[in-house]
């Protein structure tokens, strides 16, 4: 399967944006990132399907909740920062 | 056991807060410590947390809702936020330990009393009036006299502080779970308050509302940005640092869905008709002498008895099964403002627990220990 995890600033505000994802229908599951994408230490991310990225990606920034940074997490496990 | 001291604690709770408790020690860890179930149920518990508290007092993202330990924790953060070394601060004459001793603390501070007569709504207001300046930091300013009950005219000051450019602190230990607490509404920087009075949370919890940016009290670990060396610079991280009390959360939790339910203004209108009854009663009890206002006064009632200690009618009272708090209340300020500073007062308080009979039974109790006194 492929994802694209959201990285968001806290645990906080992970919870808030896969609430607001969630209000629209887009399922986002809140969970650590991993380490190799998370430079600045421990942090947390909401994982979406591949498919409802161009919808999360709006939702989120009528919120006023564009992202920090965006992964795809390919099928292979590997990691590619996509632009936002 | 008659309990009249839920000014400084509930001490009946609605049975999902300890319940609600007991089963976070046992199935929830650390909330942003990790990614496994107890950890993420810690995480989600939190959150639930911090979205009923949004909702509750006036506040649009829950990320602006810190767990502290209790008012004390954030009045200080609230305080070394705004006030600096050499500041200048406008307080209200009411006002507890908890906000005069941190500013006191606080090198060269000058504070500036904006003290009005008891239960004069008008006089508190001209005096914010006269004393929020240009050149003031910050005005703090209890919703409710933990003395008196005296319920200060904050929307109106808040508007004050609005229209001069002066950030508020609101001390609102003696008012959340009664009366309209609004964050947003009243454009305060900071609103501090107790999980374990009106809100019927467990002792150790408390909730600082932020409106503005914060300055860090602890410093430590968040769970977040862990490479970096200096705290988060955004909320709830910045001003949490190390494990959280989760199962004080839970509990706290529990008690502002109960007031949710309830309702705050029919938990208030019990308590302010608890005390009516009681002033009623005590008024007609020779030496005895009750601080009484109108509908801005919460509900609890302060006395003192002619020729007889408050601390000794207090123990006289302890030793029959009321419990109340004698003395200064940790407020001289209040009691100096109000003339009391002296002799101190019997302050009974209650909660949306306290019954008519419960009332009337205490009022006989001190009507018979008054008797007593030295005339």
């Amino acid at each position: 399967m492929v994802y694209y995890l959201i990285i968001c600033r806290s645990l906080t505000y992970a919870q808030r944006t896969a609430q607001v994802l969630e209000r629209v229908g887009i399922p986002g599951w809140v969970q650590r990132s991993p380490k190799l994408i998370s430079k600045e230490g421990c942090g947390y991310c909401v994982r979406i399907p591949e498919r409802r990225l161009t919808d999360a990606l709006t939702v989120l920034r009528r919120e006023n909740m564009a992202p920090k940074q965006v992964f795809l997490q390919a099928a292979d496990g590997e990691y590619s920062e996509v632009k936002s | 056991m008659i309990y009249l001291d839920s000014a400084a604690t509930t001490l009946e709770k609605p049975g999902a807060v300890p319940r609600a408790s007991a089963w976070a020690m046992t199935h929830l860890a650390s909330p942003g410590r990790g990614g496994h179930a107890p950890g993420m149920g810690a995480a989600k518990l939190m959150y639930q947390m911090r979205e009923q508290a949004a909702r509750l007092f006036g506040v649009s993202d829950p990320e602006r809702v810190v767990l502290t330990c209790n008012a004390t924790h954030g009045l200080n953060i609230a305080i070394h936020s705004l006030v600096r070394p050499g500041g200048t601060v406008v307080i209200s004459g009411y006002e507890h330990n908890a906000v005069t001793r941190p500013l006191y603390a606080i090198p060269g501070v000058k504070v500036k009393e904006a003290a009005g007569p008891l239960f004069d709504s008008d006089g508190v207001y001209a005096a914010f009036e006269r004393e929020v300046t240009a050149d003031v930091d910050a005005v703090v300013c209890n919703h409710v006299s933990n003395v008196f009950g005296f319920i200060q005219p904050v929307e109106r000051i808040a508007q004050l502080c609005r229209a001069r450019g002066v950030p508020l602190i609101v001390d609102a230990s003696q008012s959340a779970g009664t009366l309209s607490v609004d964050l947003e509404g009243w454009g305060a920087s900071f609103v501090a308050m107790p999980g374990h009075k009106g809100l019927y949370g467990p002792q150790g919890t408390g909730l600082l509302l932020c409106g503005g940016d914060a300055r860090p009290l602890l410093y430590g670990g968040t769970g977040s940005l862990s490479a970096r060396q200096d705290m988060p610079d955004f909320l709830p991280d910045r001003l949490e640092a190390g494990t959280h009390n989760v199962c004080g959360a839970a509990g706290l939790l529990a008690g502002m869905k109960f007031v949710s339910r309830t309702g705050a203004v029919r938990i208030h209108r019990h308590e302010q008709a608890l005390a009516r009854r009681m002033m009623d009663r005590l008024e007609r009890v020779p030496g005895v002498s009750v601080f009484r206002g109108g509908e801005n006064q919460s509900g609890l009632c302060s006395m003192t008895i002619g020729g007889m200690d408050c601390e000794e009618m207090g123990e006289a009272l302890a030793r029959r099964g009321i419990a109340v708090r004698a003395g200064l209340h940790c407020a001289p300020l209040a009691h100096q403002t109000a003339g009391t500073q002296d002799t101190g007062t019997v302050r009974l308080s209650f909660s949306a627990f306290n019954r008519q009979d419960q009332v009337d039974r205490a009022a006989a109790v001190i009507r018979e220990l008054a008797g007593t006194a030295k005339q």
